[in-house]
């Protein structure tokens, strides 16, 4: 069986959060294909200026995944359809105040979480992308 | 499309009652299965266990395969895998550890270095079909 499924942009409602539209890069802020969404890593962003934002680590945290709702509701979707997401902290250290910022986003039933911290650029503290399901 | 929660299929692999982790085992959506990180843990105490890279591998191939075939999946079934090991000096003997689980037909892989928690040596990120 040969099945193609469609494939369609997702794009926030908040322009200034369309990251990769405001610098002129190659990739796009989510693709929906079929009824799965891929975001691409979501950094954090004011989104009421489109400018970085590099505070408290559980504030960076909450902002990044402030402007995921919002990406997902732009898509028609919710932070309660995340199956599977990855956090990734520049400091390994940062673990535990994420976790307590993050748990006031998924209140029931969790994604499935990968979580490890690497070298981020641009001095951001996290980087958070993730898989949904569409609305 | 459905979103479903699979449940620890063991005591000790429930992270969030022994560490914390906010999260759920895996979520099964749409003939797929994603895992949340897995690591060396005791299945049945819930302890850490640390070891070489190659101890701690055997350890989360061990859980993944509670976890994958409690859901009625399995290590046959991987379809991608990130593989998070603490240096890269180690990718050999992660290859060496690995091959041993995916026998039947290894699924798409990416090896990345970065830092887990606790200090543990390698951490799997797993989708599985169902």
């Amino acid at each position: 069986m040969t099945e193609t499924l469609a494939r369609s942009v997702i794009e926030p409602q908040n322009p200034r959060l369309n990251a990769s539209r405001n610098a002129n890069l190659p990739h796009v802020p989510g693709i929906r294909i079929g009824d799965y969404i891929f975001l691409s890593g979501m950094v954090p962003v004011d989104p009421e200026t489109g400018e970085r934002f590099h505070g408290p680590i559980g504030e960076q945290v909450r902002m990044t995944l402030g402007n995921m709702r919002h990406m997902l509701e732009s898509a028609g979707t919710s932070l309660a359809r995340v199956v599977r997401i990855h956090v990734v902290l520049a400091d390994i250290a940062d673990m535990a105040e994420m976790d307590r910022v993050y748990r006031e986003f998924f209140p029931v039933d969790p994604p499935a979480r990968t979580a490890w911290s690497m070298q981020l650029r641009f001095g951001n503290g996290c980087e958070i992308e993730c898989l949904a399901l569409a609305g | 499309m459905m979103r479903d929660v699979i449940a620890a299929p063991r005591p000790g692999l429930d992270f969030r009652r022994h560490y914390g982790h906010h999260q759920s085992p895996a979520i099964r959506a749409g003939g797929l299965i994603f895992c949340s990180g897995m690591l060396p843990i005791d299945p049945d105490t819930g302890e850490r266990r640390h070891g070489t890279l190659t101890e701690e591998a055997h350890c989360i191939f061990g859980n993944l395969k509670l976890l994958l075939e409690s859901a009625g999946s399995s290590l046959d079934r991987l379809v991608q895998v990130h593989a998070l090991i603490y240096d890269s000096i180690e990718y050999d003997v992660l290859n060496r550890v690995y091959r041993q689980y995916v026998a039947n037909g290894p699924p798409a892989r990416t090896v990345w270095t970065a830092q887990s928690e606790a200090g543990f040596k390698i951490q799997l990120d797993v989708v599985a079909a169902a």
